[in-house]
């Protein structure tokens, strides 16, 4: 059991060093991406921003309350470009057959998908969102106990699973259409305009569906609430911060078994 | 002219055949749709107007601005850079057409198909689960149009002049998403330039930006009058110019560079 944790853990660690190896090739690209997405984020929150000056609030929530619940959104969202990003490209690799080799690989096919990658670039899309999410904690007086600080550390690394399994799950329709890029961007679309804004400004119907058929409202909108203490939506029993990493762990079981299912379709396509 | 409304048809046809690619852009553009109105719902609870802009004028706004940008599709800039990239410029150049005028010609033709394919799903549902989008009067209509126009013209120079820079650079990286978000945020098709603190909206006034998408959409909703609107359509097509001098200018020292580079 020991050994073979060890075993996957440097499998692991050689896929990463080599995906970081081969970004670093290309410096001038990682500067552009450095200009470009911090841009993108904090326009985004003084958009926000904007929009609380002239109307007061936002479905009862103040500016630092939703700078608070963007920062936290976007921390599990640069965790899983950093990790899950190829959850993105499912259906690139069914086309380019790049399972034949993973296939021929005597270890788990998922296992290997998963640690196949790191996107060493993802740490630039990790800046604005610690930077906005440590703004929004000093404004509404966030407490750093330890209790919080673990509970954090579970909500954003819950979130990052969540966030990595609604795309594998999708992403997995390319075993069976051979295409699935426009499904991951409306997915990656629905997923940022549902973590940015708190989930009350839509109607029930919308905000059943973000909590019991895809839980996007377990990646930032529920912990959120449990960490500043805002009564909206729903109330579940022992904390709505804890049913993240639950969650995640749920979701994540279930893109194993429809990749699993996907897999075995998959027929290694061209030449 | 025929070789033009030849790339202009073929590229209707290409866009209508990829059904399941129209059906998830358009469910895209429907998810914008729902979270920008929910959006603005939501900050409007309670509040009658603000900056003389009811609820349900803004409301109009985030719909039609959700309809243009799934409708004027400007894809010149990647195609461009992509005819570079992959060295393809190099027969377009031989073909006896104006590249400029191909692409413009392929540009209209997505436009076209996605005011069939894209503008009537999204307005359709934007009827059913909130309001159908009507202008404020029928003489506002009529001078939508024209500025509508004039606004794909803008986009359209401003994503030329960006895929041009690929002429030299070869690797644009991701300099056309930078000018995707400058332009959604000072264009006012996110939030109208009203909001914007007082500096900013002057300084707005004096860039093309806010002319590419809050011009029409004021215009659509009335919150510019008849004669403001006149005067705004005379800025567009001012800017139109301006923009026009310099993509021909940057054009014609691209075409030598590329000559340079030769096989």
């Amino acid at each position: 059991m020991v050994t073979a944790i060890r075993y996957h853990v440097s499998v692991a660690y050689f896929f990463a060093k080599l995906a970081v190896q081969r970004q670093l090739e290309y410096p001038l690209f990682l500067v552009s991406w450095f200009l470009m997405i911090p841009l993108q984020y904090i326009s985004g929150v003084w958009v926000l921003k904007l929009m609380v000056e002239q109307f007061q609030a936002l479905a009862g929530w103040t500016f630092p309350q939703l700078a608070f619940l963007y920062g936290l959104g976007l921390l599990s969202h640069g965790l899983s470009v950093i990790f899950f990003i190829q959850t993105w490209h499912i259906d690139n690799m069914v086309i380019r057959g790049d399972f034949d080799r993973m296939l021929l690989r005597p270890m788990n096919v998922f296992f290997q998908f998963v640690v196949n990658y790191v996107n060493f670039i993802g740490i630039i899309d990790l800046i604005p969102g610690f930077l906005i999410f440590f703004y929004g904690c000093a404004q509404v007086g966030f407490e750093w106990t330890l209790v919080n600080v673990l509970k954090l550390a579970a909500v954003v690394i819950g979130g990052m699973f969540i966030r990595a399994s609604i795309c594998t799950i999708m992403g997995s329709a390319a075993f069976w259409t051979k295409r699935s890029g426009s499904l991951i961007s409306l997915t990656l679309a629905t997923m940022e305009r549902t973590t940015m804004y708190p989930l009350s400004v839509y109607p029930k119907v919308i905000q059943l569906a973000l909590t019991f058929i895809l839980p996007i409202g377990f990646i930032s909108f529920y912990p959120a609430t449990d960490f500043i203490g805002q009564e909206d939506g729903f109330t579940l029993p022992v904390g709505l911060a804890i049913w993240t990493p639950i969650v995640g762990i749920v979701t994540f079981a279930v893109s194993h078994f429809i990749f699993q299912s996907g897999l075995k379709r998959y027929e290694s396509a061209g030449s | 002219m025929s070789a033009y409304y030849y790339f202009f048809k073929m590229r209707i046809l290409t866009t209508l055949a990829y059904r399941f690619e129209v059906f998830t852009a358009v469910a895209s553009n429907a998810v914008m749709l729902l979270a920008t109105v929910f959006l603005w719902k939501a900050a409007y609870r309670g509040i009658g107007s603000v900056q003389e802009v009811s609820q349900h004028q803004m409301i109009v706004y985030a719909i039609l601005s959700v309809v243009m940008g799934a409708v004027l599709s400007v894809n010149v800039q990647d195609d461009m850079y992509y005819r570079v990239r992959e060295g393809h410029i190099a027969t377009d150049f031989i073909k006896p057409v104006q590249l400029l005028g191909m692409f413009l010609a392929e540009d209209l033709g997505t436009t076209v198909s996605a005011l069939v394919n894209r503008a009537v799903p999204l307005i359709l549902l934007a009827s059913i689960l909130f309001t159908p989008p009507l202008p404020v009067s029928l003489t506002a209509f009529l001078l939508f149009v024209p500025s509508l126009m004039l606004s794909f013209l803008l986009l359209w120079l401003m994503g030329a002049i960006v895929g041009m820079i690929s002429f030299w650079v070869l690797e644009l990286g991701n300099l056309g998403i930078v000018k995707d978000a400058i332009v959604r945020i000072l264009s006012g098709s996110l939030i109208p330039i009203w909001f914007f603190p007082d500096w900013m909206g002057t300084v707005s006034a004096y860039l093309p930006f806010q002319y590419m998408y809050q011009t029409p959409l004021s215009i659509y909703i009335g919150k510019i009058t008849h004669s403001q609107a006149g005067t705004a359509l005379a800025i567009q097509a001012a800017w139109i110019a301006v923009l026009a001098f310099i993509a021909y200018a940057v054009w014609q020292r691209a075409k030598r560079v590329t000559l340079i580079q030769g096989g």
